[in-house]
Parts: structure tokens; C-alpha cells; sequence
């Protein structure tokens, strides 16, 4: 048989490839009425998200709006919750793009790496709202004539809560790809643009992913701040669903309060349904293993989608080309150049211009900051001091109650796989409605009842923590293993013997993540706790978050500045000095791999 | 000594009639033939050699001391021989071989196979360079940077060619650099010092036509089978068409054709490492480097997979004019190479470099086993040469010239255990590549354990043999304290760190000492990896045999009693 004969052979008997499947498609130019139904309701989709953008562009350059004036009727919540999602989706966007260039020269350049990565971990234990005050002010302040103005400083501060998380992400995702594939790569003389989309970018994409859907409920946190923030006689509250819950709770409009809670949770729930689970399901295809695994996340959403033929004959008309282009061109343009040998000398020197201009912008920046701080007065520090202490207690009570609870709760949860089917969606979503949009209910609550703000804020810091230890304690008591229940069975270990020996030790590591990320997000949500303006008067207590905001709102910027400092401080050093060495031990102690 | 068959047979030979004696020597056991025929005079020894029917003279030779048989075997014509050396019986014949020095042995294979021409090819030396070579390494060395400052020499300046229509296999231990070597050779990795020449040009800037197959196979999880192999293509500017024509020929020669659709994950072993080969083959290479490609594999998949390389290979169906192979598997190299480098560690330097002239690839021929059983012996010989004076020695800066610091080998007091005990079933000696294949072990996991059980003084590593010493074959006969305390006493004899470490929780008045104090003496003479490996390994023999513990929480070594007493006040406490 010839050769020819015997490809053809072959060929005829396996399935077919790509390229056979799409000329198979171009021979029906018409889909049918099957093909009707799934396309319709994508076109109908691309339609409305096209007028949302034009609505809302209307909106934005539209001028400023005096007062916010906060329609309490259910039939505005629709577009409120627009108005919301779409910061949250201007941010993401920002964010996502600058993580990957972050990670990406971070992890590709050792000198740069040496600098971005410390400074990432500095501003990652930076609480996000310590900047609140001062964006929104100056925002306000630059763009006096338009909503714009109020519009960036949200989406800053979103994005402040969101990047640096994402960016580490995609710092240590690209770290970690293993050596023989960039060798593949190098050997290859694959262009930056083709290692980039077939070898970075895949490589990143589920770490990507979860991370994005955490930094998102991060900044929705920061989002619901924003709404809903009047600091002192200035009102600049932006329309979306955190303005609407709190006039809801100022007017103590109930029926308005219960619709803004339903219209939040089904935002919430929509966008995970509909954006995070199919990206889930769709990044499974990135997953770097080397078995395929018997269970993987499924999305109905995703399969509709998949199924589309509009999409993927769109997809094919418009992305497939251009990919195929751009590689090419990029391929082309590395096969040209030479060695590199002498750039050389040009990158050496703009690697040292970068650093003076970088050092010397630091050197000035810390010198106008310490002739600020001069300006801290003798009261002012004192109320820094206590309340730094008093701030640090509260978030480490915050923490302890929400460890007795979790705990208990969450070993019983995690250990019953029947409960747990039932119990872990409706804490996710009970986990997913941003704390802060809650603040101005359970404040309301409270002063019904008769409790103040001091009651108010703990509630406000567990309400923002308490689920991330539960949900780590779940994941550690669902992770011990059988054999070791089965040997506490056998030798009758008494029920506090059991917890001794084995379910503490064994869900430690967990609750030490659990702690960690709760402390993080404790200390953040102080800021808006210990100051809070409702029904016209202002609820104060004694703590690092108000004094940062009483500082902004008398303008005071070095009592201001000396607060952050002071917060920053103190979170970097818990982080440091109790959290890292407790995560130290329980990554080599309470381990259950055994290495 | 049999003497009533040996004066029978002299006087029958002083008659001259040699085929009556032939054939009572054959009626005989070979040992006692040996005996009676050993007592013969020289001459007539040779004369009665010739008579006999080679079965039996087969038989007779591995019975007779080494000297002897290889004078014997001198005498005959080369053909008959290779004759009378292929139809002894393989183990009889690896035994034998063993038995000769190694020069003599070398001298027989030379005969035997070395009848078609040439002394030239004979073992250990290079082939003479007839053709341009495509890679030509000048003087090429590697030095990485210690963490503390200085530098750790990996590869010893060393300088090799690849010529076309060859296949080389560079085996060594692990660790020893092979692949340090292929990525230097590849233009993957630069050199510390020296050139790589690529058809005559320096290698940095040329961009060299070479593909690797790796041994994790580094396939894109996310792309199918038909992308993947069509990624180096897109990288060389290919347009669409050309790309999938080459990937599915590639494809369908490894025998992949109706999986181009498929996901890595979804493909077996094997079937990932065929994308790999068609994916180094779709750029055909002048060079296809090879970095340990059969070793994530099972056995038997890798057996197919090699010997259909070797028939794309021998078959021509492969462009490739040249393949280097990385490997630690010593049957993998005879069996597939035209060539074989044997590197030494520490630094990485050429220990042997000779032509495989094989007849026929089969396992079981002779001429495989020989070459095996070489390789063997040379890996387990000690290096008795001077270790080659690297140039910019570090040592140099300190003012005096460093002795370098023997690491222990890196084997659990359980495996040097169980190889002790294995031996003395075996009755105390057997061959190397025997026990290996026994346990189904790598020389590489194999050679640390044979090397602690010598440094033990349990055992004796010989010419590619392991012998029990009367140590090692108490210590194989104790019970679990006894073997403790013997290993103790051993340890202390033979393992200098051991002994400072034993020491230091002695003198201490506390019995307790910092093992940072350990990590920073050895510092100074190894790499940050390599110190990590050394205390491991003083860490398990010296807690295996009592000679102190050690708590990992304050990272501290402690006398055994100081840790018991702790332990007991602690209950006390509760």
C-alpha cells in the first residue's frame, strides 16, 4: 500500500478533526429551528448589554447631582443594581489587566521581582478602606462638574480591594510553571505573544478565576461603602443598591429594606450562576494535571452557551482569525530579530534611570510625609494610640466569638456529609451578601431593641468574617480521613479526647487560613464600623476607623495620614509576627500529608 | 584433587590419542574435568583443547580458574571462540567474565568482536572523528553560585562531538549532570565557561534546529493533541494549512493518527510521550535530544516505545540525522545507543566513552550482557584518579587547595537492611545488576545503598559484584537491637559527621546541640540542596542506630537520655 493509500485509510476511519467538524457546519447556512431557540435568547443578551452601556454612559457624563436623591420604589432597583454591578464590572476589568502585567513582569524580571513583590505584600495588609475618605473627597474635588468625578473614586477603590490578591495571583501562578514547559517554550523559540496566550495565560487561568471571584466579593464590599458614604454634611451617596438598603433603613421602611435584601442576594446569586460557575466549569479545561478527574464542575449556563452556534460561528468569524494573525505576526517579527546583544546596553540603562527616578520619588514622598506628620498633634496621638488598642481588641474579639461558633458548628457540618449538602449553599449564600449593606439594617435593628453602635460594630465584624473561618473549618473537617475517625472509633476515644487528638489538630491549618483572612477583612470593615452616620446624627466610638474618619471629615490630613500609618502598621505586624507563625506550624506540624 | 581420573587421562594424552581423552573428560562432571585437566603440561593442555566438542568445552572453561581459561581460550581462532563463548550458559559466562581482570576481559571482546576490522572500534575509545561533526563542545563547564557566596563547580570542563548517523546515550548516576550537559548542548542553557559549536559556528545567537523530549513529557494540558504537536510550527511563522499537514503526518508515524483531537489528560502514559516524540519530530531536527523519555513510563510500555523509535530510526522514516539520549538505565543505553558516554559526579566529567557494536539489540545475547556488565563495573569502581584540578577553584581564594567533602550516600538504614539480608540468602556475593533487576531497581536508587553498605564496612562493592563482610553478614543475622548497636559501632568508625555529632551532644552540658551548627560546617563544602540531603541523611542513620535524637520543633539534636528525661517530666506534669 502506498503511503498516500495509507493515510487515506486511516483517516477515513477516525473522528474527525476540527477543521472537518467546521466545514461541516459551513454546509447548513441555515440553523435550525433548535439552533433558533438557544441563539435567541445570546442575540437578546448582547442586545440589552449594549443599551445598559449606552444607559449608563448617558448617566456618568450626565452632571453631578447635589443630592443623591435615592428612589425607594422596588421598581428602580433593577437599574440601581445595574449602576452597581457595573462599577464592579469597570473595576474588574482594570484589575484584571493590571494584575497580569504586574504578575507578569514581576515574575519574569528577578530585579524588578525583588522590588514589586514586597511592595504587593505591604499593600496587599493595607485595609482598602483607609483609602476611602480621602478618594472620595479628592475624587469629588477633581471633577467638581460631573458624576464622573464620584464614579472613578468608587471604581479606584474597588480596584484597590480587588488587585493585589488577583496580581499575586498571577504572580505565583506564573512562578510556578513547571521548568520544562517554558524549556519546551524556549526550545520552540515560541514569540512573547504565543508563550503568553498558550502557555502563561492557560497556565494562570483557574487560579485566576477563584481569585477573581473572591477579590469580586472583596469589592463589592468596598462598592456598598461607597454607595452609601456621607461623611459629615456631604452627602456623596452614588445611586446602586448599597445608596438604596441605607435610605431604606433611614426611613426604617421595611418593605423597602426586605426588596433591597432580595434584589442584593438575586444580583449576587445571577452574577454567580451566570458569570463565575460557567467560568469555573470552562477553566477545568485549564486544570494542570495529568489524569482527568472523576468529577469536575459542571455549568448549565456554560453548556448553553457551548451549544450556541451563533457564539461559536462568531467566535470563528472573529476571534479564530485575528489569534491566528496576531501569532503569526508576532512568530514572524521573533524569527527577524537577532540576538539580542546590543540592547543590552539601553535596557542596563533604563533598568537605572527607572530606579533614581523610582528612588527619588520615594525619598520625596517620605519627606513630605514626615514634615505632614509633624503636624500630628500631642491629642491627636493619643487618640491614634487608644485607638489603635481599642480597634485591636475589638477585631481580636470579633474573632474569638466567631471562632466559638464556627468551630463546633463547623466540625458537626463538615463531618456530615448530608448536612453539609445542605448547609454549604446556603451559608455561601448567606457569606456572599456583602456585610456593609447590611450595617445600615442591623443598625436599625439595634437601636429598636436598644443595643448602640458598640454592639452594632461587633455585629458588623462578624457579620464580615464569621464565614470565612466556617467555611475553612468545613473544608478541614470534611478533609480528615476516614481511617483516623475509624481509629478513634476503635480505641472509644471520649468526645473531648476526639477533639484533642484529632479534630483540632486536624483542622488547624484551616482555621489558621480562616483566621487570616477573617483578620484581614475584620480590620478593614472597622474603619466603616466605629463611625457611622444614620438618621441624620453621628455614631462614634473610640478606634483607629473613626479617628481616620473625624480626620477626613474636618479636613484634618496629618492626623489623617498618622492613622493610616498607624493601621497599616498594625496589621502588617499581626500579620507578620501571629499569623505567618502560626501558618508556619500548621504547615509543618498539623499536616495531614504525611511527606 | 582427583588423581586416579587425572593420571588416567595424562597417561591416554602421553599416547597422543586426544579424542579418547576428549571423550573421557566428557564423561566427566566439569569441575572434575577441570581438576584432571588442569593437571595436564601446558602444551598438551592446548593440544587437547582443540579435540574437544565444543559443548563441553563450553562447560569446561567457566570451571577452570580465570587464568587459565583465558589462556585456554587465547589459543583458539577468533571464530571459534565467539563460538565457544556464546554457547556457555549465560549466567556461567557472566560469572566467568566477572572473574577476569579487566583488561584480559576487554583484550576477549576486542577478539570476538572486534574480527571485522578493527582493534580501532575496540571499548573506551572515542570513534575517530571521520565526519563534521553537528554539535562540537569545547571545553564546556558549568559553575553555579552558592547562596553564601562562591561557586560550585557541576561540570568539569569537558569537550564531545555529535556526528551524524548516530545514536549516543549518556548515562550516569542521578545528580551527576546529564541534563545540565544536554541543556548545554541544546543552546538551552549557557556555559559557565568554554563553547558549543553547531556545524562550526558558536552556538550563542545561532538558534540551533534541535527538539527535546522531556521526561514529564511538558505537553500544553489545555491544547489537543493536533495544536500541541502544531505549537513549534505556529512559532515558526507556519501558515495553517502547511502546520496541520505536518502535524498529522507526524502523528500518524508515531502511531497517534485518530487522536488529534484528544486532551493530554485523556491519553496514557505512552500515548503522551508519542505526542511528545511527534511533536519534536514535526520541526525536524538535525539533533533530537532525549531527556530520560522512557523513565515516568512502566516497563513495558517503555520497551515498545524505544523499539519503535528504534525502527523510525533505522528505518530512515525519521529525518533526524543525529539523537543524544539522556538516560540512568543501563540496559536502555546498550540496547539503544551506537555510542555511550558513562559520566562521573561531582563535578560531571567523561569517565568512558566507547562504540556499542552490537549484532543484534536482544537482551539476552551475549554481547549485550558483556556490555552491560561492563558499564557496571565501571560505575561501581571507585575513583582511584585524583580528582581533575578545576580552574577557578574556589579554594583558591582561602589560600589553601580544599579537599572535597564526601557526602554519604543518600540511602535509609532499612534499604542498606534489606540489601545485607538479600546477600546473605544469596550466600554472601552476587552481582549487581542482578540484585537491581531482583528489586527492580535503577542503578541509581541501587548504587547509594550498595555505596553506605561499603562505607559501613558491611559489605565489599567489587568489579560490579557486592560481597558480604563478616560484619555485614552478623549484621544480617541480628536481631532489631543488635543490628542497632552494630550499625552504631560502624557509624562511628566510618562517618565523620556522625562522630561530631555524637560528640557534641556528649560534651554538651545540656546533651542538646543546634543542628544549624551542623548546616553551617557544611556550608562551607556543598550546596544549600546537597547540605539538606547530607543532614537528612546523618539525621536517619543517627536516630536509626541511638546515637542521639533529634527535635525537630527547636531544630535541635539531644542525647537520647536528656529526651527520655524530658519525656518522663512531662508526664509527671500531667
Amino acid at each position: 500500500m502506498s503511503e498516500k493509500a495509507r493515510s487515506a485509510a486511516q483517516a477515513s476511519n477516525r473522528a474527525p478533526t476540527v477543521r472537518e467538524r467546521s466545514r461541516q457546519w459551513g454546509k447548513i447556512p441555515f440553523a435550525g429551528a433548535s439552533t433558533l431557540l438557544t441563539d435567541a435568547p445570546v442575540a437578546l443578551a448582547g442586545f440589552v448589554l449594549f443599551y445598559g452601556l449606552v444607559a449608563l454612559a448617558r448617566y456618568w457624563t450626565a452632571p453631578v447631582n447635589p443630592e443623591a436623591h435615592i428612589d425607594l420604589r422596588p421598581a428602580a432597583l433593577p437599574l440601581y443594581a445595574a449602576f452597581s454591578v457595573a462599577r464592579i464590572a469597570v473595576a474588574y476589568i482594570l484589575s484584571l489587566v493590571f494584575s497580569l502585567s504586574y504578575g507578569y513582569i514581576a515574575a519574569r524580571h528577578a530585579r524588578a521581582e525583588r522590588v514589586m513583590i514586597p511592595i504587593l505584600d505591604t499593600l496587599q495588609s493595607i485595609p482598602v478602606l483607609c483609602f476611602l475618605p480621602p478618594v472620595m473627597l479628592s475624587m469629588a474635588a477633581l471633577f467638581p462638574k460631573a458624576q464622573f468625578g464620584l464614579e472613578i473614586g468608587s471604581i479606584l477603590l474597588i480596584f484597590t480591594g480587588q488587585v493585589w490578591n488577583m496580581a499575586f495571583s498571577v504572580y505565583a501562578s506564573f512562578k510556578q510553571i513547571p521548568r520544562e514547559m517554558l524549556e519546551a517554550a524556549q526550545l520552540y523559540r515560541l514569540s512573547g505573544w504565543q508563550q503568553f496566550l498558550q502557555l502563561e495565560l492557560p497556565y494562570t487561568a483557574i487560579s485566576l478565576i477563584w481569585n477573581s471571584m473572591m477579590s469580586v466579593a472583596g469589592g463589592w464590599f468596598a462598592l456598598m461603602v461607597c454607595e452609601m458614604f456621607v461623611l459629615g454634611n456631604r452627602d456623596l451617596r452614588l445611586p446602586g443598591l448599597g445608596s438604596y438598603l441605607q435610605t431604606a433603613s433611614n426611613a426604617g421602611d421595611t418593605r423597602a429594606i426586605v426588596w433591597g435584601l432580595i434584589a442584593m442576594v438575586s444580583v449576587i446569586v445571577l452574577l454567580d450562576q451566570l458569570i463565575w460557575r460557567p467560568m469555573i466549569a470552562w477553566g477545568e479545561k485549564f486544570k494542570f494535571e495529568q489524569v482527568e478527574a472523576a468529577e469536575t464542575p459542571r455549568s448549565p449556563v456554560l453548556d448553553f452557551l457551548r451549544r450556541s452556534k451563533l457564539l461559536s460561528r462568531a467566535g470563528h468569524a472573529t476571534f479564530a482569525p485575528l489569534r491566528e494573525a496576531l501569532t503569526l505576526y508576532f512568530a514572524r517579527k521573533e524569527l527577524e530579530t537577532r540576538p539580542r546583544t546590543e540592547g543590552r546596553d539601553f535596557t542596563e540603562w533604563a533598568w537605572r534611570a527607572a530606579w533614581l527616578v523610582t528612588l527619588a520619588g520615594v525619598l520625596y514622598g517620605a519627606a513630605k510625609m514626615a514634615a505632614l506628620l509633624t503636624q500630628v498633634s500631642r491629642d491627636d496621638l493619643r487618640e491614634i494610640v487608644w485607638g489603635a488598642g481599642a480597634t485591636f481588641l475589638r477585631v481580636e474579639l470579633t474573632l474569638v466569638l466567631a471562632a466559638l461558633w464556627t468551630i463546633p458548628v463547623g466540625v458537626l457540618v463538615g463531618l456530615n456529609p448530608r448536612l453539609s449538602a445542605i448547609a454549604q449553599p446556603l451559608a455561601q449564600i448567606a457569606a456572599s451578601v456583602p456585610a456593609p449593606a447590611l450595617f445600615p439594617v442591623v443598625l436599625l435593628l439595634l437601636i429598636r431593641i436598644g443595643g448602640g453602635l458598640g454592639v452594632a460594630s461587633i455585629v458588623l465584624l462578624l457579620l464580615g468574617t464569621q464565614w470565612y473561618i466556617l467555611f475553612n473549618v468545613i473544608a478541614g473537617a470534611s478533609a480528615i480521613p476516614a481511617d483516623l475517625k475509624e481509629v478513634c472509633g476503635v480505641f472509644r476515644l471520649p468526645r473531648w479526647e476526639r477533639w484533642r487528638t484529632l479534630f483540632l489538630p486536624a483542622i488547624f491549618p484551616f482555621l489558621i487560613t480562616g483566621f487570616v483572612t477573617a483578620s484581614g477583612g475584620a480590620w478593614n470593615a472597622s474603619i466603616i464600623a466605629e463611625y457611622f452616620r444614620f438618621r441624620g446624627q453621628t455614631f462614634s466610638l473610640t478606634g483607629l476607623g473613626a479617628v481616620i474618619s473625624r480626620a477626613t471629615d474636618a479636613g484634618d490630613f496629618a492626623t489623617l495620614l498618622g492613622a493610616t500609618i498607624a493601621i497599616s502598621t498594625l496589621v502588617v505586624a499581626v500579620n507578620r509576627f501571629l499569623w505567618r507563625r502560626l501558618y508556619r506550624l500548621a504547615s509543618t506540624r498539623f499536616t495531614l500529608e504525611s511527606a | 584433587m582427583n588423581l586416579p581420573k587425572a593420571e588416567e587421562l595424562q597417561s591416554i594424552v602421553s599416547h597422543g590419542r586426544w579424542d579418547r581423552a576428549a571423550a573421557v573428560l566428557a564423561r566427566l562432571d566439569p569441575a572434575v574435568a577441570a581438576d584432571a585437566f588442569l593437571s595436564l603440561p601446558h602444551h598438551e593442555q592446548e593440544v587437547l583443547f582443540h579435540h574437544l566438542p565444543l559443548d563441553f568445552a563450553a562447560r569446561l572453561v567457566p570451571a577452570c580458574a580465570p587464568y587459565d581459561a583465558f589462556v585456554l581460550l587465547h589459543t583458539l581462532p577468533a571464530d571459534r571462540m565467539k563460538a565457544l563463548v556464546e554457547k556457555m550458559n549465560p549466567a556461567e559466562r557472566v560469572n566467568f567474565i566477572d572473574e577476569l581482570p579487566e583488561e584480559v576481559w576487554r583484550q576477549i571482546v576486542t577478539e570476538i568482536y572486534g574480527d571485522d576490522g578493527a582493534a580501532a572500534r575496540a571499548l573506551e575509545t572515542p570513534p575517530a572523528p571521520t565526519v563534521e561533526p553537528i554539535i562540537e563542545a569545547r571545553q564546556i563547564e558549568k559553575r553555579f553560585g552558592r547562596a553564601g557566596g562562591g561557586e560550585v563547580q557541576v561540570i568539569a570542563p569537558t569537550s564531545l562531538r555529535i556526528e551524524p548517523g548516530v545514536i549516543v546515550a549518556l548515562l550516569g548516576p542521578s545528580g551527576s549532570g546529564k541534563s545540565t550537559l544536554l541543556r548545554m548542548l541544546s543552546g538551552l542553557a549557557q556555559p559557565s565557561a568554554g563553547q558549543v559549536l553547531w556545524h562550526g559556528q558558536p552556538l550563542d545567537g545561532h538558534k540551533p534546529n534541535v527538539a527535546i523530549v522531556f521526561q514529564s513529557f511538558a505537553l500544553f494540558p489545555w491544547l489537543t493533541v493536533l495544536d500541541n504537536v502544531e505549537v513549534p510550527l505556529l512559532a515558526r511563522g507556519m501558515e495553517r494549512a502547511e502546520r496541520r499537514r505536518r502535524a498529522v503526518k507526524n502523528l500518524q508515524a508515531v502511531g497517534l493518527a485518530g487522536f488529534e483531537d484528544a486532551y493530554p489528560k485523556e491519553l496514557s502514559g505512552g500515548m503522551k510521550q508519542r505526542v511528545g516524540f511527534a511533536r519534536a519530530l514535526a520541526v525536524e531536527p538535525e539533533i533530537l535530544f532525549m531527556d530520560e523519555p522512557f523513565s515516568a513510563l512502566d516497563v513495558l510500555t517503555a520497551e515498545t516505545l524505544r523499539g519503535e523509535l528504534l525502527e523510525l530510526w533505522q528505518e530512515k522514516k525519521i529525518s533526524t540525522k543525529s539523537i543524544f539520549l539522556v538516560t540512568h538505565n543501563i540496559e536502555e543505553a546498550v540496547l539503544m545507543a551506537d555510542r555511550i558516554i558513562v559520566l562521573a559526579a561531582n563535578p560531571a566529567r567523561i569517565r568512558a566513552d566507547f562504540r556499542v557494536s552490537l549484532h543484534t539489540r536482544n537482551r539476552n545475547s551475549t554481547e549485550f550482557l558483556l556490555y552491560v556488565d561492563y558499564i557496571y563495573k565501571l560505575m561501581t569502581r571507585p575513583l582511584l584518579e585524583a580528582e581533575p584540578p578545576a580552574p577557578a577553584e574556589v579554594g583558591r581564594q582561602s589560600g589553601a587547595a580544599r579537599i572535597p567533602y564526601r557526602m554519604l550516600p543518600h540511602a535509609r538504614p532499612g534499604s542498606i537492611a534489606g540489601l545485607l539480608e538479600l546477600l546473605n540468602d544469596r550466600g554472601g556475593k552476587e552481582d549487581l545488576y542482578r540484585i537491581a533487576e531482583e528489586l527492580r531497581m535503577d542503578v541509581d536508587d541501587l548504587l547509594p545503598v550498595v555505596e553506605a553498605a561499603a562505607l559501613l564496612s558491611f559489605a565489599k562493592s567489587e568489579r560490579g559484584d557486592i560481597e558480604l563482610t563478616p560484619a555485614g553478614k552478623s549484621f544480617a543475622e541480628a536481631d532489631i537491637a543488635a543490628r542497632k548497636t552494630l550499625f552504631r559501632e560502624e557509624a562511628l568508625a566510618h562517618v565523620r559527621l556522625l562522630q561530631q555529632m555524637h560528640s557534641a551532644v556528649l560534651t554538651k552540658s545540656d546533651g542538646a546541640m543546634p543542628l544549624e551548627f551542623f548546616r553551617d560546617i557544611l556550608d562551607e563544602h556543598l550546596s544549600n540542596e546537597e547540605v539538606q540531603r547530607e543532614i537528612e541523611t546523618a539525621l536517619d542513620w543517627g536516630r536509626y542506630s541511638g546515637l542521639f535524637t533529634y527535635d525537630s520543633e527547636t531544630d535541635r539534636l539531644k542525647r537520647m537520655e536528656v529526651m527520655r528525661m524530658e519525656v518522663m517530666r512531662m508526664e509527671g506534669d500531667v
